[in-house]
């Protein structure tokens, strides 16, 4: 069998193509670049565009003031008591939410009592679906010195009735113990689908090897987690550092200034005092922080297993 | 010869007027509006509860639609102002607290009343300006002019139960705060029996600021602002003497009162947890509603040492300058029919305070509303217009004034640091924000209505 001329023949070189194919794709993502240009960096290059201006609303037009605001808010105790606030939140609830969500995230994988992991599930369910307002106007009246249940549960067991939200360090801890009761579930729903992500062959095998769950855990399980540990971490920073909902109606900060975080003084800048432009400046600050911890966690903690 | 030519000159000069009044009715003034939908902004208090009630009354006068914004008010000053920067011609009635002339007025969001009273087909004869309390029409006026008509208008007053006072020998009320001191609450204060004395309303915030600031600045000599010599005064000794009287009733008061605002404290006192409350005018219709029954006692607040200083506070109705016209006239006719002295006997009778002399000077009216006599005393004799001063960059003062407040209250700072560190605070602010020259003084408009 010979080959003929036209077998002989070079392949056809594909045709360049024309500039309508080439724009093509670019037309089926231009509404969601647009979609996320519009609701993501517009309000961000807004924000940080009116950080640099001197404005207090309703007193005359923004003007150009470089970088005052900045300077202002370095210099500024109250936005260093409440970024400091936000830090001590932060590192108290944290650990505590992955220890309580890691622990629940366990007992929703374990192959014992069905009837209590599905009510487990349920339960875990409640704290988020309940609005942060309603949650904080809760706290209200269960830590009422007088009136609430929590020193009426104290009182049974001899402990003489605390001013919850009286005090400043109190109130605090207020705060820092609804943080965790609200956040706990979802820390330990991302947990557990963390936990989904475990081989079964390999997990199986490691339950043949070792009875004890320390050893499993740490060499088996505990690798697969880091992803989701790590976003936990990441969603956690994020939502406790713009709570607001819930701090706010239980007292909206107070007493004093004693629960007031970051995003509540920047609230109370921006919408109390007026001044956007400080506000403004405040809050391109604390954007900052949240994506250099986004960037040390997953520095630190982020690794997959091949 | 001159004065018979001076009785003729009155008494066309009268005719004229009783002619005119004659002659002018809402519904022919409003007749050019009919349909006209306007929108006007209240707060979720008494008074905004029987104005909603009685509105239905002026719609079907004027076939003009009445919408009402309500706002809790801490967010009012925020919605209005946002509402005037963006232009977006959301509110027709402007409600003005009373601190707050001076932020309309200077950028010209609201419209001077003489726009509106010297059109003769919309100013109703029978307004009667000079029938509403002179305090009052000083606290709305900015460069000689005036831009509200006085609602829900409050007075600082003592409630006290009269129970709890003779039980512990007490015939009436203190009448002066060392009296309240050193006298009353030694013997009314129990606290193994969660028994107190007094409460102070001293969140942070206005109320900080206003009821629990301001209450013991005046009586004491204070004063927030040196008009004269421009600078911030709350650390003066007068100052540091009223705060320090302050801090010293705290053991008389219920733990975590600094916490407490408003609602609180009127449902310890409704509670009879507490015998005495200085609270404004506003929480009659709540107290006298409340389990206290015929306990409930009102008096004018204590006289401090250098004088009677009430607590003074509450609203006016402007017209907004950025809706058209036809808005404007509309909103005009609806805020002068809701403050005229007709509506304001129905209005007391459903649990507003208006500042109408004729309705809350009335024998009649006063024996059924026993916190009219010491509101009315309280506004002819013993408060200022700037209890709280009147400064365009007055939001942030006041939170200043309340952060620096609340931590001397809750003790994290002395009194003389804590006023050092609020004057310090003040006088760098004031620079910074050119606020100098954005300062209204309603003591000096007081002459005008005098």
């Amino acid at each position: 069998m010979t080959d003929t001329a036209q077998d002989r023949a070079p392949p056809m070189a594909a045709a360049p193509p024309s500039w309508k194919e080439k724009l093509e794709p670019w037309f089926f993502i231009l509404p969601s670049v647009v979609l996320l240009l519009a609701i993501g960096l517009y309000p961000v290059i807004y924000t940080f565009i009116a950080s640099l201006q001197a404005w207090v609303m309703g007193m005359g037009p923004p003007s150009f003031s470089g970088l005052d605001n900045y300077i202002h808010a370095f210099g500024s105790s109250d936005f260093g008591h409440s970024v400091g606030r936000t830090l001590i939140l932060i590192l108290v609830t944290l650990p505590i939410e992955l220890i309580l969500g890691m622990m629940i995230a366990l007992a929703l994988d374990s192959t014992n009592f069905a009837i209590l992991r599905r009510l487990l599930q349920i339960c875990l369910v409640i704290p988020i679906a309940i609005t942060p307002s309603v949650v904080g106007l809760l706290t209200q009246l269960m830590f009422n010195e007088q009136l609430g249940i929590i020193n009426q549960l104290l009182h049974l067991v001899g402990i003489p009735a605390i001013d919850w939200l009286g005090r400043p360090t109190a109130a605090f801890i207020t705060v820092m113990i609804v943080q965790i009761w609200e956040w706990t579930p979802f820390v330990a729903l991302v947990l557990s689908a963390a936990l989904s992500t475990v081989p079964k062959d390999i997990d199986e095998a490691a339950m043949l090897e070792t009875e004890r769950w320390w050893p499993r855990f740490r060499d088996v399980q505990l690798p697969f987690m880091w992803p989701g540990i790590t976003a936990a971490l990441v969603f956690q920073t994020a939502f406790t550092i713009k709570e607001f909902d819930m701090i706010y109606s239980i007292e909206k900060g107070g007493p004093g200034t004693s629960t007031e975080t970051s995003v509540m003084q920047i609230e109370r800048m921006a919408f109390r005092g007026f001044d956007v432009g400080l506000a403004s400046a405040e809050s391109i600050l604390m954007l900052v922080l949240s994506i250099v911890l986004a960037r040390i966690y997953i520095r630190v903690f982020y690794r997959e297993m091949d | 010869m001159k004065s018979f030519t001076l009785a003729v000159a009155t008494a066309a000069a009268l005719y004229a007027g009783v002619n005119q009044a004659h002659a002018w009715s809402l519904s022919e003034a409003a007749a050019p509006y009919k349909g006209t939908s306007i929108t006007v902004v209240g707060l979720d208090r008494p008074s905004y509860k029987i104005a909603q009630k009685l509105t239905p009354e002026f719609e079907k006068e004027t076939g003009i639609k009445v919408t009402w914004n309500i706002f809790p008010y801490e967010d009012t000053l925020k919605e209005e102002t946002l509402n005037f920067i963006s232009n977006s011609q959301q509110f027709d009635a402007i409600l003005s607290d009373v601190v707050w002339p001076v932020n309309f007025a200077d950028p010209d969001w609201v419209l001077p009343l003489s726009h509106f009273t010297g059109d003769a087909k919309l100013a109703d004869p029978n307004l009667d300006l000079k029938d509403f309390f002179p305090v009052w029409l000083a606290s709305f006026t900015v460069n000689n002019k005036l831009y509200g008509l006085p609602f829900d208008s409050y007075a600082g007053l003592l409630y006290y139960n009269k129970s709890m006072l003779k039980a512990a020998g007490f015939d009436g009320p203190p009448t002066t705060w060392d009296e309240l001191a050193h006298t009353y609450l030694p013997k009314l204060t129990d606290k193994s029996k969660r028994v107190y004395g007094y409460a102070l309303q001293s969140a942070r915030g206005e109320t900080q600021t206003a009821d629990a600031f301001a209450r013991f600045l005046w009586p004491w000599g204070g004063k927030f602002i040196d008009y004269s010599n421009k600078t911030v005064a709350v650390n003066s000794p007068d100052a540091v003497d009223g705060i320090t009287f302050r801090e010293g009733l705290l053991k008389y008061m219920p733990d975590g009162i600094v916490s407490d605002d408003h609602s609180q404290v009127v449902e310890m006192f409704a509670q009879k947890q507490v015998a005495m409350i200085t609270e404004w005018s506003a929480f009659y219709p709540t107290l006298s509603s409340s389990n206290l029954g015929s306990d409930l006692g009102i008096a004018p607040e204590p006289k401090g040492p250098k004088g009677a200083y009430s607590a003074f506070g509450g609203f006016a109705y402007m017209v907004s300058s950025q809706v058209n016209k036809k808005h404007q006239n509309a909103a005009y006719l609806f805020i002068q029919w809701l403050t005229s002295r007709e509506m304001a006997k129905p209005l007391i009778e459903g649990g507003a305070v208006v500042a109408r002399q004729s309705a809350d000077e009335d024998p009649s009216v006063q024996a059924k509303f026993p916190n009219l006599a010491p509101m009315v005393k309280t506004w002819e004799t013993s408060t200022v217009p700037d209890w709280r001063p009147q400064l365009e960059c007055y939001p942030r003062f006041s939170d200043i004034v309340s952060d620096w407040g609340s931590r001397i209250e809750l003790g994290q700072v002395g009194v003389k640091p804590g006023l050092d560190s609020m004057e310090k605070d003040l006088t760098a602010y004031m620079k910074s924000s050119n606020c100098w020259g954005k300062i209204n003084n309603p003591e000096a408009a007081m002459l005008l209505y005098k």
